[in-house]
This record gives C-alpha cells, structure tokens and sequence, in this order.
C-alpha cells in the first residue's frame, strides 16, 4: 500500500479509496490536485483534507451534518457536472456524496466552518471539489464550538 | 450604495477604464460584461471570500492546538 506524509500523523498508509481527486485544486489552493481524506479516533469528530503533494498543508473539517444537522445542499449545475453527477437534482448525502465543511481556528481557539462553500466529494468515482453557494444563505464563518459556559445558557433557554 | 437602474443592453462606467454592460436580464439572473485593462482583477465575491477563507483554514493549528479543539468540538 502506499503512503503519505502527513501533517499531524506521521507517514499514514494510505488506503486507496480515501485518495481523491481535485482537478480544480481549492480555491487559493489551485495548484493541489490531490487530497487525502483521513479520519481517525483520536480526531473525531475532526476529519482532515491531507494533501497528498504537500505534507504540511491539512485542512481541518467537519461533516456538514455535524456543524448544522438541517444544512440543505445547493450546488451548482456545472459543480454537479464537473463531479459528474446528476445535474437535475441535489446529490443525497451518504452513499453518493461526503460533504464537508472547512474549519478555521481563531483567537482562543474559536473554531468556524465554511457553510457557504462546502467540499464536496463524490465517494464513488473519488474526485472532490468546493461547491460555492451563490446564494449567501450560509455563513462562511459558522461558530462551531460556543464557549461551554455559553452552550449550557442556550440549552437553558431553548 | 449607488444604486443604478439599466436595461438590457446599457452600460455604465466605473473611472476612465472600466465599463460594466448590462447584456441579458432572465429569470435564472442578469449577464454582465465587463470591459476592463487586462490587469483588474475581477472575481466573483464568493469566490474571493472562499479564497480568503482557504488560506486562514490552511494555518491550520499545531497538534497541540490541535487537541485542544478536539476536546473542545467533543459533546
């Protein structure tokens, strides 16, 4: 099997089928063509972007449906044809795509997701892209992790 | 905000160099042209903000920051 040096892991072996394909890159990133997708007990509910020709650069990520369980998709037709999925209808989540938001970390360690521009991978043909909403219906700096404090208070109120 | 109201087929002008045409208005949204020198960078906002967002994602935190936002994004 072969392997891959990552940033947080080490040398991984990585399994074939984790290994995608972005021919567009990311944007910013337009020059990385391919991603690992590693998920590990240690990380979750974390997953982690490892790009396969840069060892240093791993995006942090989280399944969309843990950052918002109600997160309605809404890619783009040409998005759903440079995936080669069906262009008529949204993707189901799961057994035809992954999706997943990006994480930023902050100050004090305030972690965000990228709603609005969600990396979506289509598990069967292992080839992944960022699907950019057009219509700002999403933050693209969704708080992910409200201070406990805080947490316990809104759990309160609701 | 400026606020302008153009049909299909008008323009206006932003400094001496940039021209922004109205070309189609449908249901699914408008087409614009823009002619600009080749040096104006024009991207489209969400793009920009993707970018942006990207590159701060990238700076992805030491693996000891890195537990520590484990802990924390855990029920």
């Amino acid at each position: 099997m072969p392997s891959i040096e990552t940033k947080y892991f080490g040398t991984l072996p990585c399994a074939e089928g984790s290994v995608f394909d972005f021919p567009q890159g990311l944007p910013a990133f337009e020059d990385e063509k391919t991603f690992v997708l590693i998920e590990s007990p240690e990380g979750a509910p974390l997953v982690f972007l490892q790009s396969m020709a840069r060892a240093s650069l791993c995006f942090l990520a989280l399944p969309i449906l843990v950052v918002d369980k109600n997160y309605q998709l809404a890619i783009a037709p040409e998005d759903l044809e440079a995936l080669s999925l069906d262009i008529e209808r949204q993707p189901e989540l799961g057994p035809e795509v992954t999706v997943l938001a990006l994480v930023s970390l902050h100050d004090e360690l305030v972690a965000t997701a990228n709603l609005m521009a969600p990396v979506v991978l289509n598990v069967k043909i292992r080839r992944g892209l960022q699907a950019i909403r057009r219509d700002f219906l999403y933050s693209p700096e969704y708080p992910v992790n409200a201070h406990p404090a805080q947490k316990n208070a809104a759990e309160e109120v609701c | 905000m400026l606020v302008l109201r153009r049909r299909a087929g008008e323009s206006f002008l932003i400094g001496d160099e940039i021209e922004v045409e109205l070309l189609a208005v449908t249901q699914q949204g408008a087409k614009i042209g823009i002619r600009a020198p080749k040096e104006t960078i024009v991207l489209r906002k969400e793009l920009k903000i993707t970018q942006e967002q990207n590159a701060h994602a990238a700076s992805s935190p030491s693996l000891r920051d890195l537990e520590q936002t484990i802990r924390k994004l855990r029920p």
